[in-house]
């Protein structure tokens, strides 16, 4: 009896030791006891890199636009006995636009003398980037699977989309082509560059 | 008898000193928050760039992880896919980089080829096993934004060391000697500087 009562007063004050440290790392002042515990980090497998496809391209990259948003799913119901879920992430990425060159042909360079033409398609967006790197979960609440935190973070980058659009990156795009290529063709000697770049919607 | 008594009566009165300091303490446990960072917003910026990419890798990648404890194992598998563009970077192109012979012949100095862009999609990752022992936790959507992270960055180091930049500067020669030639140059010669340029 007397030696059940010393163990349950050595845990009591174990767990009062717990529990005046708990929200001081709580509150952040001290670190928590889970990074204390986890000196190493969690290591994935040595796994190789397959090569799929290899692709010959020609894409001129004119402008990039960094964005980073929050991105709240807002409290998502789920059936009664069920715990509600919600997931607010943090995303960085950026959206890169130009021209993809492999749409010229041989009608698409006209030169005389000193001058030339050149007839290039519509500057268009040619990559939305955000890396799993670039994901950062601030708030994790209920179950929320794979397959739908895939769909959350495939929103995020059509709204890095929607922002670049909304910036003008593809009027930028045109006009940062336009600079570059007559730069270009300035130093191979053309004394007039004329370059034509379609609308872009 | 009596001493046994009064121990007893002290034990009883500190454990329940204990217990009572353990019982507030429990509440401001459960009252006190979990601090959070708020998170911030960068600001968005158009940025202009003057890169010529030519090839394009598609590669995939299986990240795998396990968990092993004594209380239970926790596992997980997934199925990546990247493409990686390589290139030159034009804006580092000089006056002294394009040399005319005369007008039908032309000396081009490319800088030296980089990865200009990695594309890991949210799309072509694809979650095939994951199993959690009964006393362990399933893995959290930061924990395998965590685990997809080390793959992307295996996958650049990897990529890094195949022939792709060998391959970006072979179709960048290809591409502009066909171009100047299109514009009526005659003799190309298109070269790379050694290496160097942005890493």
């Amino acid at each position: 009896m007397k030696r059940l009562l010393a163990i349950l007063q050595i845990v009591l004050l174990l767990a009062i030791v717990f529990m005046l440290y708990n929200p001081l790392a709580k509150i952040g002042l001290l670190p928590s006891l889970s990074s204390i515990f986890h000196i190493q980090q969690s290591r994935i497998d040595e796994t190789p890199v397959i090569i799929q496809q290899v692709k010959n391209i020609a894409q001129m990259f004119t402008q990039t636009f960094y964005d980073e948003t929050v991105y709240d799913t807002g409290i998502i119901r789920t059936p009664v006995l069920s715990a509600n879920k919600r997931l607010i992430f943090i995303a960085k990425g950026e959206v890169i636009s130009g021209f993809d060159l492999s749409e010229l042909s041989e009608k698409s360079i006209i030169r005389r003398d000193k001058s030339i033409v050149v007839k290039l398609p519509p500057a268009r967006i040619l990559d939305v980037i955000i890396n799993p790197s670039g994901f950062e979960t601030f708030i994790e609440e209920g179950e929320i699977s794979f397959e739908e935190s895939k769909k959350f973070h495939e929103d995020a980058r059509r709204i890095f989309e929607r922002n670049a659009r909304e910036k003008g990156i593809l009027k930028n795009s045109a006009e940062q082509g336009r600079q570059m290529l007559e730069k270009f063709f300035r130093l191979l000697g053309f004394e007039t560059v004329d370059i034509i770049i379609p609308e872009t919607l | 008898m009596e001493m046994e008594v009064k121990k007893k009566s002290t034990f009883a009165r500190r454990l329940a000193v204990l217990a009572a300091a353990a019982a507030v303490l429990l509440a401001v446990n459960l009252a006190v928050p979990r601090k959070k960072v708020p998170p911030s917003v960068g600001v968005r910026t158009l940025k202009d760039l003057a890169e010529l990419a030519t090839v394009e890798y598609s590669v995939t990648k299986i990240v795998s992880y396990k968990d092993v404890a004594w209380y239970g194992d926790r596992k997980i598998l997934f199925e990546a896919a990247a493409t990686v563009k390589a290139g030159v970077d034009l804006n580092e192109l000089t006056d002294q980089d394009i040399k005319l012979e005369n007008d039908s012949a032309v000396t081009v100095t490319l800088p030296a080829p980089k990865i200009l862009l990695f594309n890991m999609k949210p799309e072509n990752i694809r979650e095939i096993f994951n199993e959690s022992g009964i006393l362990r936790s399933d893995f959290s959507n930061q924990e395998k934004d965590g685990l997809l992270s080390q793959g992307e960055k295996d996958i650049r180091a990897k990529v890094g060391r195949m022939d792709i930049l060998q391959r970006a500067a072979r179709n960048a020669r290809i591409l502009l000697e066909s171009w100047l030639k299109k514009m009526g140059f005659q003799a190309v010669h298109v070269v790379f500087r050694g290496k160097g340029g942005r890493p």
